[in-house]
């Protein structure tokens, strides 16, 4: 300890992180639209890449979330540990485009949703943003909260991201 | 004998504390009398109630502070003198003639300061400072370091919940503020406001804040006060001595278990002491504070050897553990989740029921201290002191994570900590007295990368490398004190890049700190003093402050440093004034002000970043020129024979001066005032019980809004201002065999709901309501 030098730190291993968060709306007969928010080195260095998408009027599309760890290699799937502890997780989405709709298609052990798969239906045209949140330990019972209110979630935020988004 | 105030009585009085002459007389037919004095002011203490253990016998002491017990036999005594508003003192004495004790008691100590006698550093008498004794201590057994100090003037504690605490002198705190456990200058994670100073205050028998310019002796880049928690002497008692402490306290279910041993055998003196806590969730007036619990195991044991007549040892082993729990709902993700839970009344996961557990967010910290003294008194003029100390602080804090990681460390810093201080002290021509100094440091900081978490601060060393010298001469009732300090710096920075792949960056820094002080105190004939302070530091910028990158939990916040940092400058004056005409009235004024240049401060900017968990503030460590002033104001007085009452108000301003705004986090302004009652003489309950020094004590705490703070500077605005009822009443039971101390008190009797400006806990829920603590103390 006397030295006068000392050995390089080792970097943790961030299995905790998530990079990336993946939005894939799918409608029959049209390609599949990719919401992606991607932040490689974590926070601060470098801003993230977030990328948008243009969605047709008057449409249903099947949603479906992924998350990524990319700074592991290979690429880990953080969408699994969110399965593994679905009740203690939630996903909501929020708008500023009126007749945007997003209802949950999946449920926890205790029938209450997550959100990693979803219904997504448009209506009039018009732009705006969509926001998709990730609480952890969300009180699930709370008022409105199994129907996508945020309000009474509570919670840690997890992931809080914002797509910019188009309807024609 | 008739005393006259005078410099160099003061100075034999407080070095001695206890003087024995003896005279020729006959077995049985002995007298004992004695000459009581205040330490401080060297005024004669009256109704000082002498009571002589072993013949159960007593006496008052007379207005010039006399007393007398006669036909005792020849044998040994063990005395005890007590006097409102002072600790009880304990002598043990064999007498073989008539006696005359000269004994002084810290009747004003509190408020006047105190004569420091651990290092008789002749400078530290003369710097503004204040006082707990051990009294105290025993009946606040519930409280922590910081939080026992908070009552005094100037004094003030920024907090993290009720478990978390660290003490501010006059505005200053953290890597700003030297805390010396025992001697040794405490090494920690002092740079996050939510670590509190990892000592046991139990340990101790003074704790004492040195209030005014850079204290030369203690370095450690200290630009302003020192606490010093300093265990007494082992007694020239050779019979095994003790004490157990008890208490409960009603909010939280908190049990405290302290106790101690002492002896001076033939051979060498030690005193053990040991600490157990435990305490559940606290409570506001209306809801549970979920995940408050706390738990605490602290040992220590001293060992004091006589090598030879001129060489004496000191070994000190100390260990300090506990685990701490963190309001569950004031653990939030981003900026969005902090203005939900600000807007709430009761917390998120706030629980209906009470409960011990201690789950995640919480911090477990341990540390320990080993530490060997070695003096030696080479002539009556000529002394020197060794000290080689190690630290080892070991700290683990668990956030809420995902995946079962919760019991996986989110922070986890070990640090190692070794010191060595030798100092040489030549009194000469009687009343100079020079030291001389040489201190080396060097810390060693390792994060653990089992968190999988990018850390907050890097890995580092530093070797600091101080030499000190103090000059100090009394005259004609003037002490003159001048100090110098030289400190070289060296740290070596090992940071992990922000971007990917992770690169190691190596920063190797040097610095060069000088300090300076100046002081000097006048004694007036007619009981008065005035002493001028002028210190002049340097601190070098501290790890975090140059290399903090990420976000900070438990702040929310993303806190950026800057490696262009320079060394902030201070220059601080004091001006203090005392007036003890008698100890029925005793006044302190204290009046500072406190210049900094490149002061260094996390500032709140403007940016927001994003982050995939969100948008959260950025804070930047940035450098100012700004001002702290205030003035600190104390009065002891006693009405009759019975009623001690004290009056204290602080009042403190920071100013950022480059930016022409407030600066933030200051201590808002505050009073407290306290009535005791303590009933003359003994109450007999029966033949077997009676209580002694029974006594009732009413307490009234106001603070202040603090107002000097722009809207933008926070998240919220600050809380209102409160103020706190307290009762106590307190008595000693004396059975023929034993005397067991009895203490019941209220703290926020009103059970008033408010939130304190410095507890970060008030963005998320209210202070802690009614508490009722209840103690025993047993000595032996």
């Amino acid at each position: 300890m006397t030295g006068c030098d000392k050995d390089d730190p080792e970097p943790p291993i961030e299995e905790e992180l998530i990079t990336t968060l993946e939005y894939v709306l799918s409608t029959p007969n049209n390609p599949d639209i990719t919401l992606r928010f991607e932040d490689l080195d974590g926070d601060g260095g470098n801003d993230p890449v977030i990328t948008g998408g243009t969605l047709q009027q008057f449409t249903s599309y099947e949603g479906v979330i992924t998350l990524l760890n990319e700074s592991e290699t290979p690429t880990e799937n953080v969408t699994e540990e969110i399965e593994e502890e679905d009740e203690e997780h939630q996903l909501f989405f929020q708008t500023t485009i009126p007749g945007i709709n997003v209802e949950y298609t999946d449920e926890d052990a205790d029938g209450n949703p997550i959100g990693l798969t979803s219904t997504l239906t448009t209506s009039a045209a018009g732009s705006g943003t969509l926001s998709i949140t990730l609480r952890h330990e969300p009180s699930k019972d709370g008022a409105g909260v199994s129907n996508g209110d945020i309000t009474n979630a509570g919670g840690e935020t997890d992931i809080e991201v914002t797509f910019d988004i188009e309807i024609q | 004998m008739i005393l006259k105030y005078n410099k160099l009585l003061i100075r034999i009085f407080a070095i001695l504390f206890l003087n024995i002459t003896y005279c020729q007389a006959q077995d049985c037919n002995l007298t004992l009398s004695g000459n009581v004095f205040d330490e401080t002011s060297l005024v004669p203490l009256s109704y000082v109630h002498v009571h002589i253990q072993e013949e159960n016998r007593h006496a008052i002491s007379d207005e010039e502070g006399k007393f007398s017990v006669d036909s005792l036999c020849a044998g040994e005594y063990h005395l005890q003198l007590s006097h409102i508003g002072c600790e009880a003192k304990k002598v043990h004495l064999t007498i073989t003639q008539d006696t005359l004790l000269i004994i002084s008691l810290p009747h004003t100590a509190s408020l006047l300061g105190t004569v420091i006698v651990k290092g008789q550093s002749q400078h530290n008498k003369d710097q503004p400072n204040l006082s707990i004794d051990r009294q105290t201590l025993e009946d606040n057994t519930n409280e922590n370091l910081a939080t026992l100090l908070e009552n005094e003037a100037g004094v003030s504690t920024i907090k993290n919940g009720s478990g978390i605490s660290k003490p501010v002198v006059q505005g200053l705190y953290g890597n700003r503020l030297a805390i010396l456990n025992n001697g040794v200058l405490q090494s920690g994670q002092q740079w996050g406001n939510d670590h509190s100073p990892e000592i046991d205050p139990y340990t101790a028998d003074k704790i004492t804040v040195l209030k005014g310019a850079s204290a030369i002796e203690y370095g450690g880049g200290n630009l302003g006060g020192v606490i010093l928690v300093e265990p007494k002497r082992i007694a020239h008692d050779p019979h095994l001595h003790g004490q157990a402490n008890y208490a409960f306290e009603s909010n939280g279910n908190g049990h405290v278990l302290n106790t101690q041993f002492e002896q001076n055998t033939p051979l060498f003196g030690y005193r053990i002491t040991a600490t157990l806590k435990k305490y559940g969730d606290r409570k506001t007036p209306t809801y549970f504070l979920t995940n408050t619990g706390a738990e605490e195991i602290n040992f220590s044991i001293q060992v004091d050897k006589k090598l030879s007549e001129k060489l004496y040892s000191e070994f000190y082993l100390s260990s300090f553990n506990t685990r701490l729990g963190i309001l569950r709902g004031s653990h939030i993700g981003n900026l969005t989740d902090l203005q939900s839970a600000l807007n709430r009344d009761i917390p998120f996961f706030t629980e209906d029921k009470f409960s011990y557990q201690v789950d995640a967010p919480r911090q477990e910290v341990l540390h320990q201290l080993a530490k060997a003294k070695f003096k030696y008194y080479a002539n009556e003029n000529q002394k020197i002191e060794f000290v080689l100390a190690g630290q080892i602080n070991d700290r683990k804090e668990f956030d809420i994570r995902r995946g079962n990681r919760s019991d996986i460390a989110a922070l986890n810093l070990l640090q190692y900590t070794l010191n060595t201080d030798l100092k040489y002290t030549h009194t000469f021509d009687k009343d100079w007295v020079l030291n001389l100094g040489n201190q080396t440091i060097l810390s060693d900081n390792t994060n653990n990368p089992e968190t999988g978490i990018l850390p907050l601060i890097p890995d580092y060393r530093t070797w600091k490398w101080g030499l000190y010298s103090t000059l100090s001469k009394s005259k004609n009732n003037t002490d003159f004190n001048l100090g110098i300090r030289y400190d070289y710096v060296h740290q070596l920075a090992l940071t992990i890049s922000n971007s990917v792949p992770r690169e190691i960056i190596r920063y190797n820094n040097y610095f060069l700190n000088l300090g300076g002080l100046f002081t000097i105190k006048h004694n007036f004939e007619n009981f008065q003093s005035l002493a001028y302070n002028l210190g002049i530091a340097s601190r070098n910028p501290a790890i975090n402050e140059l290399y903090s990158n990420g976000l900070h939990q438990g702040v929310s916040g993303i806190e950026e440093g800057d490696i262009n940092l320079n060394s902030e400058r201070a220059i601080k004056n004091t001006l203090e004034y005392k007036w003890f005409q008698n100890t029925n009235f005793t006044i302190n004024a204290l009046v500072y002000h406190q210049r900094f240049n490149d002061y260094i401060f996390l500032n709140p900017t403007d940016e927001i970043r994003l982050t995939i968990r969100g948008a959260f503030p950025v804070f930047k460590y940035e450098q100012t020129d700004a001002a702290i002033y205030g003035f600190d104001l104390s009065s002891q007085f006693t009405i009759g024979n019975s009623i001690l009452g004290m009056l204290k108000y602080s009042y403190l301003q920071g100013d950022d001066l480059s930016n022409n705004q407030p600066l933030i986090f200051m201590p808002p302004n505050s009073a407290y005032g306290s009535m005791t009652y303590q009933h003359k003489g003994d109450i007999e309950l029966n033949s077997n019980l009676r209580l002694e020094e029974t006594s009732f004590e009413i307490n009234y705490r106001l603070v202040f809004e603090q107002e000097h703070i722009l809207a933008d500077q926070d998240f919220i605005a600050p809380p209102d201002g409160y103020s706190l009822l307290g009762l106590k009443f307190s008595s000693n039971m004396i059975t023929p065999k034993h005397k067991i101390r009895y203490f019941i008190k209220a703290d926020n009797l009103l059970n008033e709901t408010y939130r304190d400006y410095l507890n970060r806990q008030r963005y998320f829920a209210d202070d802690i309501g009614i508490s009722i603590t209840t103690g025993l103390s047993f000595k032996f």
